[in-house]
């Protein structure tokens, strides 16, 4: 195992972390029962975590969980944000970039693909 | 429907992850004329009526799904080659499966895009997980509490992570002298 390079990812990590006072700007949360695998969750979070990486997003942690009783709209992703969570249903690989891209960056709702919209104290 | 090595492979750790493991050891091992795949995790287990059934495609713990095709699936491949399929679980206790495939066999799924395959859920999965791939000569590991401890805070889905840990599962893969593709 390379220690040092992760050393070294460690420490670029750590600064940008210090730079954004450790927060997360945003969570994207990816639905991964098992009825949102056999729909093709597994390809949906590999594509969210391409296109976070690809497009150098520092401020977004993506993460997944289980069934969420909402399976006939699997998969499913939520984005977290200060004040609100968006839930997202019937998402593909596409979608997921989209979500991403519309929705991450520049904050735009992906209005075909939205379940709910949920206030949260911040 | 292209079943490689890879896919059933994540079928097996998405059943670890769901049956509340802490610990996944995935080991993938040449032997002989066979190829080992085998996925032993510490979750919940399972009793011996769903232990009799697990691999039955018609059988599923899972709410809302009317059958439970990971095991049967992987058993099938197993066994339609001449290899075999072993599940053993204890209730509380854990789960190991064993899927045991001659290499060789022209009707040998291919191995499929393991790194891609496993970085993502590696990454988001609560659990640690050992990788282990080995032949007769060398063997290759990966330790997720060794890498999180060299990591401190700094989580598995960052990108630079994400790529050193696709990186690494390549270069094992690599370095067993093994191919993606067959």
């Amino acid at each position: 195992m390379k220690l040092e390079e992760l050393r070294k990812i460690r420490e670029r990590a750590e600064a940008e972390m210090r730079l954004r006072a450790g927060q997360a700007r945003v969570k994207i949360v990816v639905g991964m029962g098992t009825s949102g695998i056999a729909a093709g969750a597994r390809q949906v979070l590999r594509a969210i975590l391409d296109e976070v990486a690809r497009r150098n997003l520092k401020d977004v942690l993506v993460t997944q969980t289980g069934e969420k009783g909402l399976s006939a709209k699997e998969p499913l992703v939520e984005v977290h944000e200060p004040g609100r969570i968006t839930i997202y249903g019937d998402v593909d690989e596409a979608t997921a970039r989209r979500i991403v891209v519309e929705h991450v960056i520049h904050g735009r709702i992906v209005e075909d693909h939205l379940v709910e919209l949920r206030e949260v104290p911040k | 429907m292209v079943e490689d090595l890879a896919f059933h492979l994540a079928d097996l750790v998405e059943n670890a992850v769901r049956a509340g493991a802490r610990n996944v050891t995935i080991e993938l091992i040449r032997e002989g004329r066979d190829f080992l795949i085998r996925v032993v995790d510490d979750g919940v287990g399972m009793d011996g009526a769903t232990r009799k059934r697990a691999a039955d495609p018609f059988f599923t713990t899972k709410p809302g799904r009317r059958i439970g095709l990971g095991l049967a699936f992987l058993r099938q491949t197993a066994e339609e080659l001449g290899g075999s399929f072993r599940l053993e679980s204890a209730f509380g206790k854990g789960t190991r499966v064993e899927a045991r495939i001659p290499w060789d066999h022209p009707d040998r799924p291919p191995l499929g895009d393991l790194p891609g395959t496993l970085v993502p859920l590696i990454a988001t999965s609560p659990v640690e997980f050992r990788l282990l791939f080995r032949d007769d000569r060398k063997e290759w590991t990966l330790d997720t509490q060794e890498i999180k401890r060299a990591l401190g805070e700094v989580p598995l889905v960052t990108p630079e992570v994400l790529s050193f840990l696709e990186r690494e599962i390549r270069e094992g893969i690599r370095a067993l002298g093994w191919k993606e593709e067959g």
